[in-house]
């Protein structure tokens, strides 16, 4: 069982930017470096790093750089954003198994300023490799950014289920609130009025600008240990209660339209499955949930995949500020990275463990379990973190 | 005069540098002059309305209506006598093969021509015509044409590159009366400076680059393989004779390897979703662009962008119809058009080879004699593929369309197109059309006329309520 087998013992990050001015290796190490020092270990603890296929950054010009000795443990997830949170489930593996004592989980991206996913990407439709034949069923077409993506599954939901461009502003709304109480978030003192998210332009009909993410320049570490190493450290341990990965029937990245439904995530709902059992508690027993947001419809889909409520229901259950702070369930608190920053998920890593911690900007009151998912649409992963 | 290039994005053009330079102001000095002059001297046709010349033109536009030819039926008829095809109308003031050398130039759409050749807008490109006709021509009938200059309005930004819209105004007569009328608009356009101008350019209509290449696998070639032949093939399992799309090496049902084909799609279904693609560009598409996932009769779901229709009219459960967007030699992509035979009001299609012999025989019968549409070697020297069809002949092609359907005593009244895609020699035209309003005195039929580079004509025609609504 993995359950209770690692804990995170220090999380770190960069300024989240629109132009970090530097090398997404350097935010690698700055951020790496911040983790370490925020968990009171120094580089030459480290002997595992994880990180996304993604990332440009290869684990051993991160060990080179922060000045990292040997390494027993590497590892790359594949799937974008959804290989977030299994990067912690990779490295808390490593720990349990005795692969590696000390790992970080690194994310680092100049996605404003240097590649943005958000625009067209025609060197994902050239592969010569089963994702570029994929892409070849949609990118020709002009079905070409993720944005697009989710809007073809979001109108199937609108249509199946009655939600409502102002559902998916429910959203926006509270993460940008959140965000607006949270001085390192990109958005920090500037909310929005639902009249805001209706009024602004067409994305991709049925996303406005404002159901989409934010691009951003930034990097965010986390450092996984023994819950025994860790409780030898500077901060209390932030024990993994439960850690899953999880990819459905008929699975495509982002494009998954030729199985039953597309109202659904069926993906999340395997993840889902696993976090309930190894963590032996239930969706009531959440106090505040983190949930990939680069996309507002997908946080209501999410909602009904993980069992907070029925299939179709999200659209009541958010209703009347139930996930803004105070709510029955807070999501978000640091603004989700429509509201903080997109950093492929990691922040919602790190604010999950503040939120452990008690050491948040917007701390949700109480001890219970925090839930963390990352990238939809997509292969995808999730925790369930808590205190010692 | 009537080369009917592709003008996509023209109506949507944006406004750049509006006057501001020389060449503009001369343009719209001498678009206030010819303005003021009002209409031009008539011009007489050259032969009144005569048998001989409407055989030729119901020949070629392969319009077997009785009332133009058979001497009985027409005798019969509401008109008691035979009478000419009202989208004749423009055949008759042609200035042909050897226009008069009084008469070139000296109208006011000549001397706008004139004015914008100067300006080195010299390509000339027919975008919209719309005609209204008084009533139907006798034989004998001598005719005189008044042009009119309307409306001059650019520089604009086109698919094609910079160009001003001149708009005419033309009214026959047969005698004193007016019989009938029409709007004409050309764009002029200065060749091989689409992205010129000092000014800075607009968004491009469409995205940089060529629309996206699919990668092709020894799975999924036989797709690609159909599409070039305007086949939807969907991937069949030989043993247990599940069908599933996207393609790939194995049966997703049964789990076989080996008796991998296809089946051809019906090539009809119904939207499953669908997104209005607005930012950011895409490579190759002008947007908005609508995408579609479609489930096929067959079960399957294909995706494809749905062409044709309003954005704002698209719903999930829509019927549509596989159409194939060619965009180049290589590369034809799957796609979608409302399936305007299953709603109700919907005319029967007609589909015609459009062969070189039709494009040279309409040409001849509309009494166009500009190169494109009978030199091969003329047309590609100007940057076409090949020889088109004209803008009389689409018009003459649409009223076919509808009376083939409204039945030989339909009464046109108008007909108004606007062109968009070239019909090149070689291609195939699919004609489609929905009754769009039916009232005691008229009905209004909506027209498109599709060929493998997608819509060629998009129109209307008007009718004396004769049929009642189908």
């Amino acid at each position: 069982m993995i359950s209770g087998a690692a804990a995170i013992a220090g999380i770190g990050a960069t300024e989240f930017s629109k132009d970090s001015g530097r090398s997404e290796l350097k935010l690698a190490v700055q951020a790496v470096r911040d983790a370490l020092d925020d968990a009171g270990l120094t580089p030459r603890d480290v002997d595992g790093l994880v990180t996304f296929s993604m990332d440009s950054n290869a684990e051993i010009a991160v060990a080179r750089e922060i000045g990292a000795g040997e390494l027993t443990f590497f590892s790359l997830i594949g799937y974008g954003g959804g290989a977030a949170c299994a990067t912690v489930q990779q490295a808390a593996m490593a720990v349990a198994t005795g692969a590696a004592q000390v790992v970080v989980c690194y994310r680092a991206l100049n996605e404003r300023s240097g590649r943005r996913f958000g625009q067209v990407s025609v060197a994902a439709v050239q592969a010569a490799t089963s994702s570029g034949i994929d892409n070849g069923w949609h990118y020709p077409m002009g079905l070409a950014t993720p944005a697009a993506t989710v809007a073809m599954a979001a109108r199937r939901y609108m249509h199946a289920y009655g939600a409502t461009s102002a559902d998916f502003g429910a959203v926006a709304f509270a993460d940008r609130r959140h965000a607006a109480t949270n001085p390192a978030a990109w958005f920090y003192q500037r909310p929005i009025t639902l009249a805001e998210h209706q009024e602004s332009r067409w994305i991709c009909e049925p996303l406005r600008l404002l159901d989409c993410c934010q691009e951003t320049d930034g990097a965010v570490a986390v450092v996984v240990t023994s819950p025994d190493r860790a409780r030898s450290l500077k901060e209390s341990p932030v024990v993994i209660r439960a850690a899953a990965q999880g990819s459905g029937p008929n699975q495509y990245t982002m494009t998954s339209y030729y199985r039953d439904d597309l109202t659904g995530l069926p993906e999340m709902g395997v993840v889902a499955r696993q976090l309930w059992t190894q963590a032996g508690v239930g969706p009531d027993d959440i106090r505040t949930a983190v949930l990939y947001d680069h996309f507002t419809p997908y946080v209501l889909m999410q909602l009904e995949e993980l069992g907070f409520c029925l299939r179709g229901d999200a659209r009541n259950f958010i209703a009347d500020g139930a996930i803004e702070l105070g709510g029955r369930l807070p999501l978000n608190p640091h603004g989700g990275q429509l509201g903080e920053g997109y950093l492929h998920g990691m922040n919602g890593i790190a604010e999950a463990v503040r939120q452990v911690r008690g050491t948040s900007v917007n701390q949700v009151p109480g001890d219970g379990p925090v839930l963390v998912t990352a990238g939809t649409g997509v292969p995808t992963s999730g925790l369930i973190l808590g205190p010692d | 005069m009537t080369a009917d290039d592709p003008v996509t994005g023209a109506t949507a053009a944006d406004t750049t540098a509006a006057g501001g330079n020389d060449s503009s102001a001369a343009i719209l000095v001498a678009a206030r002059k010819v303005r003021a002059a009002g209409p031009g001297a008539p011009r007489l046709a050259r032969d009144p309305v005569n048998l001989p010349a409407i055989r030729n033109w119901t020949d070629a536009i392969g319009d077997a209506n009785p009332l133009y030819t058979d001497e009985a039926f027409a005798a019969a008829s509401v008109h008691g006598e035979l009478v000419a095809p009202p989208a004749m109308i423009q055949v008759w003031t042609m200035p042909g093969l050897q226009p008069q050398a009084a008469g070139g130039g000296a109208d006011p759409l000549g001397q706008m021509m004139t004015a914008l050749d100067e300006a080195g807008f010299t390509s000339v490109v027919a975008t919209n015509c719309g005609q209204t006709y008084h009533r139907y021509l006798r034989h004998g009938e001598l005719l005189s044409l008044r042009a009119e200059l309307t409306d001059v309005t650019g520089p604009k930004r086109t698919g094609l590159g910079e160009g001003w819209f001149v708009t005419t105004r033309n009214v026959w007569y047969s005698g004193d009366e007016p019989v009938a009328e029409m709007d004409w608009r050309v764009v002029k356009i200065r060749p091989g400076v689409a992205e010129a101008g000092p000014a800075k350019p607009p968004t491009p209509a469409v995205g940089a680059g060529s629309v996206m290449r699919p990668p092709v696998s020894a799975d999924t070639e036989f797709f690609w393989a159909g599409t070039q032949l305007g086949e939807l093939r969907i991937q069949h399992c030989g043993a247990c004779g599940a069908l599933r799309h996207p393609p790939g090496p194995a049966c997703l049902t049964c789990g076989a390897t080996e008796k991998q084909d296809y089946q051809l799609a019906a090539g009809t279904g119904s939207v499953y979703s669908y997104v209005v693609h607005r930012h950011p560009p895409v490579p190759g598409k002008q947007l908005p662009i609508v995408v579609a996932l479609v489930e096929l009769t067959e079960g399957v779901r294909v995706m494809g962008e749905l062409t044709g229709t309003d954005p704002d009219q698209v719903r999930i459960g829509m019927p549509v119809r596989a159409s194939f967007i060619r965009v180049d030699d290589e590369l034809v992509l799957p796609g979608w058009r409302a399936d305007e035979r299953a709603v109700p009001g919907a005319l029967p299609e007609l589909v015609l080879d459009v062969t070189a012999t039709l494009v040279v025989a309409t040409a001849i019968a509309t009494r166009d004699f500009y190169p494109v549409h009978h030199d091969r070697d003329f047309a590609v020297r100007h940057g076409s593929k090949d020889i088109f069809l004209n803008i009389l002949t689409t018009t003459g092609l649409v009223q076919r369309y509808v009376t083939d359907w409204a039945g030989p005593e339909a009464i046109v009244r108008a007909v108004s197109i606007r062109l968009g895609v070239p019909c090149y020699a070689g291609d195939r035209l699919t004609f489609s059309g929905r009754v769009m309003k039916s009232s005691a005195g008229e009905q209004v039929v909506a027209v498109t006329g599709t060929c493998s580079l997608g819509d060629h004509v998009t129109g209307t025609v008007r009718l004396a309520a004769t049929r009642s609504a189908a």
